[in-house]
């Protein structure tokens, strides 16, 4: 157990390091130049552009930004903002908890939401109650998010005045955000539990306790659902990081702070510290996620637990 | 063409009186899912031809900015008009084909590519799947549209573009899936024993493995055609969407968006095009895997 | 099977699609309603000026409160010298005072100076200042403190954007006494005075620039009727009043301290939330309100529309003359002839824009009044001036000399701010008519593509400015910011040069104004530019907001502001 985490902790740090290099080419790749979104080509003369971009280093060649660029990695140094001169960490700092927090509602929204309808639909196969499930939860990943944002923002903001429509202070505005997220997560989890629910009910196990005249709640709830859960949390582990990508718009949308915003706008500026940033942390949450979701398996399954027990 | 209308209920009318199978054989073939499958193949073939001849389905040019701007949807306009006061249905029907190849396209290329090295590390193994998985992963902890952003912004917006975009970030998810799943074929006894008679690896993965992994990919692709018009709309949101004479349906969802309250129509149209191509694809989908999925056909 | 738990799932099913059901039924619903109000105000709105009603009240004006003002934009920099973008100036104009003042009469009147002279030769102007008043941080604002903020805005290690471009002239300070200080410019300049009112110009206190460093632009310090006191990033700016404040200008009624106990800028770039959060009554007021929603707003009891059109240079399309055709005048007054503005503004934003006529706004010094409905579009006249050039359409209606299509790359700017990208697939459909195929580039990368690269025909640009000496930055041959070579135009026409040349230098107000307006019609005669809009800063509010002033330029002034409770 120990060696696997081990090795699984080295592996982790080898894909941080390949996603940061691939960050690199990416935006060496980017058009833009740091130095003129710093200056202004119609006052600035040409000596001074030169000299700017002998500062931030983006006259070298490739291989020597390369270089520079892995040797601060090395020693952890994440440098400032190309743009305001903020240093990274603070600022990934101050906006990482929103986004997460969004992250993770959502995710949990997107679980309930999803679970529910998907032994809905399982248990009535094709009566009316699984074809409605199955349609809601399409409806769900048929519609951008910023576009259900806008609408829940009409009716729950402006039309009703429930809740607020922008923020990032306080629960309530993190209702909206968070259910407009959690609605297109929902979509992929009801296919999918729908689908393990299916391939399990049909498991001579069920068919035995069924026999056995337990009750059908007791049946699905109990022993088929805990075993279509798995590939299901599998997903989960892979929405969450998908949610997190969806923060990028649904903050805007919300005008939340987070990590989102900082991105996008990074992107759009070229601003290699910031966006390098935002991406090393975004790596090590993945990775996070994903450890979690492997332990998790052994909590819900009893045959991975003496599988690893075994090895 | 009220004549042809009045025929029709009459022979309705005529199934209700007197029903010439029963009632209870017409439903068991009628059944609402099956009605829904029937719908659904409607939908994707109207589509469909919409997107090869847009100009004979659609009223109006789409570029013709000649119309009051804003009408509400009436007769001469069923979807209304818009800001510019073009046609909105035939904008939509006109789009269509910018939509389907944005979705067809980038599951195509996405699939491929990730379904090829998600078979080949799976099948292979060793040092390759330790390789391909991790390259993988490093592309995973990118999280997807912030991959097609920087992509999009890299290369610049266009329709090409988009589609690489959008397909390169979903190339994990494929590889993924079909790696777990030969993974899990290559165990099974008929494997072994097509190996102990002498079949050559390449036959045996394409003879068995290849046919018995790859419906889980089908699903995800049915997902995708979706989702990809969706990030291709989300790209436009954020500022970085393509800008043609007839834009996709993302693309005039995204734009019309900031009309909701004045005139709703504008972008609730392609939107609902959007839904419905989904709905559809999706149920397409899903049928077909059942069909193709022995484990899941009732007992 | 337990027939009520069915039920239970099934209900909560039902309830669910409901709600979807109600979410998008709502949206259509609140909409049909509004459409014909739209239409009504668009029609009684065409005469297009400035309606700059606020909430008429006649009570006293009430102390305390807070005021949240959504922005579309985040302001990129605190530091009124590094700043480029107005939505930055917005923020930061209430912390910061200037010297002088520009009245709403266009006359440059006294804030931290109290009176100045300017030498014969036009070169020196020596300013008297307040001798009772200080920065946030106790620092006493004397002749140093604007000696240290000119020289630092000039400093090319400040990087200064907008402040270098208004400080042009400026070469030296000297400290005369403690309140008298005399700036020495390069050239006479009858632009500079006006130039020092800009809030990019602000003046900041000299300890905290040096306490800073690279950092003040998030830790301002100013003299201005509001204090700083933090600012979260993408979230908003929050300020609170400064007790001290004695010094305001005469552009507004309150001289004294604010009303308000905080002013809260918030940065919200979603049009449809930041409407959404004044109609909510979530925000008090909102900026730069979309056209449509403004007939709405309008009607809405709850809410005011504020709308002041900004001076300087409208929004208007250059034609890069570097690239034939447009070097030929006949091309390019094919262009001014088949591009049909009045309709572009009328359709994108339904009577709530004026239609732009010169390369200078309305209410700009030396604006020329007589130009305005001087070009009718005319696609039949243009059609003959491309055949005179001997471009022949195409059997795709595309028009063709010597094997080259006749193609147009037009640049614009991604966001589609002020519906810019709107007015670039307008042209589009316009030009085709006359044979030109229009390839729209959207970029978020306009200074590479057009400032670096030079790979543009038509690129759309407009700016605020309290001074027409700001068409030097566009017009005149000696400024070369495209890729050094030529400027945005490429426009090379002496009697340009010397029109802005001899303008820069004139005393006399009448004559300057002269100058101007000759350079206004030799731009339309030569078709160098086609003029499409006039900005009008928009500003939506709840009624309970009294007394939202804006200066000239359209940054809205919170002296007299107070909430009416």
């Amino acid at each position: 157990m120990f060696q696997t985490i081990v090795t699984r902790l080295l592996t982790s740090i080898m894909v941080v390091f390949g996603a940061l290099v691939l960050v690199f080419v990416i935006v060496y790749l980017l058009p833009g130049d740091p130095a003129l979104s710093i200056l202004d080509p119609s006052t600035a003369t040409q000596e001074e552009i030169d000299l700017l971009r002998k500062q931030l280093g983006t006259d070298l060649p490739f291989y020597q930004q390369f270089a520079n660029y892995a040797k601060d990695m090395l020693n952890g140094d994440f440098g400032k903002s190309l743009l305001n001169d903020e240093p990274v960490l603070s600022k990934i700092w101050t906006h990482a908890p929103a986004t997460l927090l969004l992250a993770f509602t959502s995710t949990l929204i997107a679980a309930v939401i999803g679970i529910w309808l998907g032994v809905l639909s399982a248990i009535h196969r094709d009566r009316w109650i699984d074809i409605v499930a199955r349609l809601v939860g399409l409806f769900g990943i048929s519609m951008p998010t910023f576009w259900s944002g806008i609408l829940l923002i009409l009716l729950f903001s402006v039309t009703l005045g429930w809740l607020p429509a922008m923020g990032s202070d306080g629960w309530q505005t993190l209702v909206l955000p968070a259910l407009s997220l959690g609605i297109v997560g929902s979509g992929f989890v009801v296919r999918l539990v729908r689908n393990s629910m299916l391939e399990v009910i049909n498991e001579q196990f069920i068919v035995t306790l069924r026999a056995k005249g337990l009750p059908q709640r007791l049946v699905m709830y109990r022993h088929a659902l805990r075993n279509a859960l798995i590939p299901a949390l599998t997903i989960i582990g892979v929405l969450s990081g998908e949610l997190m990508a969806g923060t990028v718009v649904i903050e805007t949308v919300f005008s939340r702070q987070g990590i989102g915003r900082i991105i996008s706008d990074a992107l759009m500026s070229k601003d290699l510290p910031v966006i390098q940033g935002v991406i090393f942390f975004s790596a090590i949450v993945y990775v996070l996620i994903n450890m979690l979701v492997d332990l998790s398996y052994s909590m819900i399954d009893p045959r991975v637990r003496r599988m690893q027990a075994r090895r | 063409m009220s004549g042809k209308e009045t025929v029709l209920a009459k022979t309705v009318w005529k199934y209700d009186e007197k029903p010439p199978i029963s009632r209870q054989r017409l439903l068991g073939r009628m059944s609402v899912p099956n009605l829904l499958i029937y719908g659904a193949g409607s939908i994707i073939l109207f589509i469909i031809i919409c997107g090869i001849v847009p100009g004979f389905i659609a009223p109006y040019s789409p570029t013709d900015m000649a119309y009051d701007i804003m009408a509400a949807p009436s007769f001469a306009h069923p979807f209304g008009t818009d800001y510019y006061g073009r046609d909105v249905f035939s904008v939509v029907v006109h789009g269509s084909r910018d939509s389907l190849f944005i979705g067809v396209a980038s599951v195509l290329f996405g699939g491929l590519v990730g379904g090829l090295l998600g078979a080949l590390a799976g099948y292979v193994g060793g040092v390759v799947d330790t390789f391909i998985m991790r390259c993988i992963e490093v592309l995973m902890t990118i999280p997807g549209i912030l991959l097609a952003l920087a992509i999009a912004a890299a290369l610049g917006p266009s329709l090409f573009n988009i589609v690489l975009a959008v397909s390169l970030s979903a190339v994990p998810g494929y590889a993924r899936v079909l790696r777990s799943q030969i993974l899990s074929i290559k165990g099974r006894p008929f494997i072994t024993a097509a190996r102990s008679i002498g079949t050559p690896g390449w036959l045996i993965f394409v003879r068995h493995v290849l046919p018995n992994s790859w419906s889980p990919l089908l699903v995800m692709a049915t997902i995708g055609l979706g989702t990809s018009i969706l990030v291709g709309s989300g790209l436009s949101f954020l500022g970085l969407g393509i800008i043609k004479e007839i834009p996709d349906w993302g693309t005039l969802l995204s734009q019309g968006r900031g009309y909701l309250t004045v005139a709703w129509w504008i972008s609730t149209f392609p939107g609902l095009a959007i839904t419905l191509l989904v709905l559809s694809v999706n149920l397409m989908g899903d049928r077909l895997r059942d069909k193709i999925d022995p484990k899941q056909k009732r007992a | 099977m337990s027939r009520v738990k069915k039920n239970w799932s099934a209900s909560l099913l039902l309830l669910s699609l409901t709600l979807i059901l109600a979410i998008t039924g709502c949206s259509g619903a609140g909409n049909n309603s509004k459409s014909p109000e739209n239409k009504e105000a668009k029609a009684s709105n065409t005469t297009g000026t400035a309606t700059n009603k606020g909430a008429e009240d006649n009570g006293q004006p009430v102390s305390g409160g807070e005021l949240t003002f959504a922005l579309a934009g985040a302001p990129d920099t605190l530091d009124p010298h590094r700043n480029g973008w107005a939505t930055g100036a917005r923020v930061f104009r209430v912390i910061y005072d200037n010297l002088v003042v520009l009245d709403s009469d266009n006359t440059v009147k006294p804030w931290l100076a109290t009176e100045w002279t300017v030498s014969p030769d036009g070169k020196s102007y020596t300013f008297k200042l307040r001798n009772d008043v200080k920065f946030h941080d106790g620092t006493p604002l004397n002749a140093e403190a604007i000696k240290y903020n000119y020289d630092r805005a000039i400093n090319p290690e400040t990087k200064a954007i907008t402040a270098r471009s208004l400080l042009k002239y400026y070469e030296s300070a000297e400290v005369i006494d403690e309140y008298t200080v005399k700036l020495n410019l390069t050239t006479p300049s009858q632009a500079f005075l006006r130039n020092l009112t800009q809030p990019q110009v602000g003046i900041i206190s000299p300890t905290a620039a040096e306490k800073y460093g690279d950092q003040y632009g998030h830790n301002p310090v100013g003299t201005g009727p509001f204090k700083f006191v933090k600012w979260e990033e993408n979230v908003g700016v929050t300020l609170e009043r400064n007790d001290e404040y004695a010094w305001g200008p005469e552009l507004v009624a309150n001289h004294g301290k604010p009303y308000l106990d905080r002013l809260v800028f918030k940065v919200v770039p979603e049009e449809a939330t930041r409407i959404g959060s004044v109609q909510s009554g979530q925000l008090l007021a909102a900026d730069t309100v979309p056209p449509q929603n403004i007939a709405a707003l309008k009607n809405d009891k709850k809410t005011h529309i504020y709308q002041v059109n900004t001076e300087g240079l409208p929004f208007t399309l250059f034609i890069n003359q570097s690239n034939a055709p447009w070097n030929e005048l006949k091309a390019r007054q094919a262009l001014q002839l088949a591009i049909d503005v009045e309709k572009i503004v009328k359709t994108l934003y339904l009577g709530t824009y004026d239609q732009a006529w010169s390369s200078l706004t309305p209410g700009t010094f030396g604006y020329d009044a007589s130009l305005e409905n001087g070009i009718k579009p005319d696609v039949d006249k243009a059609n003959q001036l491309l055949d005179e050039l001997g471009w022949v359409k195409g059997s795709d209606g595309i028009r063709v000399k010597d094997g080259k299509r006749l193609a147009i790359r037009y640049v614009e700017g991604s966001p589609n701010r002020e519906k810019r990208q709107d007015i670039a697939s307008i042209v589009q459909q316009q030009l085709k008519q006359i044979g030109i195929e229009v390839n729209i580039n959207i970029t978020k990368d306009i200074k590479v593509v057009v400032f670096e690269n030079d790979d543009y025909d038509v690129y759309g640009n407009g700016q605020m400015n309290p001074d027409p000496e700001g068409l030097r930055t566009f017009y005149h041959s000696k400024t070369q910011n495209v890729a050094g070579k030529h400027n945005l135009g490429s426009i090379v026409n002496e009697n340009i040069d010397k029109f802005l040349d001899e303008g820069l230098v004139e005393t006399d107000p009448v004559k300057r104004a002269e100058f101007y307006k000759q350079a206004q019609q030799e731009i339309s005669k030569q078709a160098i530019i086609i003029p499409i809009y006039v900005f009008p800063y928009t500003v939506a509010a709840s009624s309970k907001v009294v007394d939202l002033k804006f200066d000239t330029l359209g940054y809205p002034l919170f002296n007299d502001l107070y909430l009416k409770p």
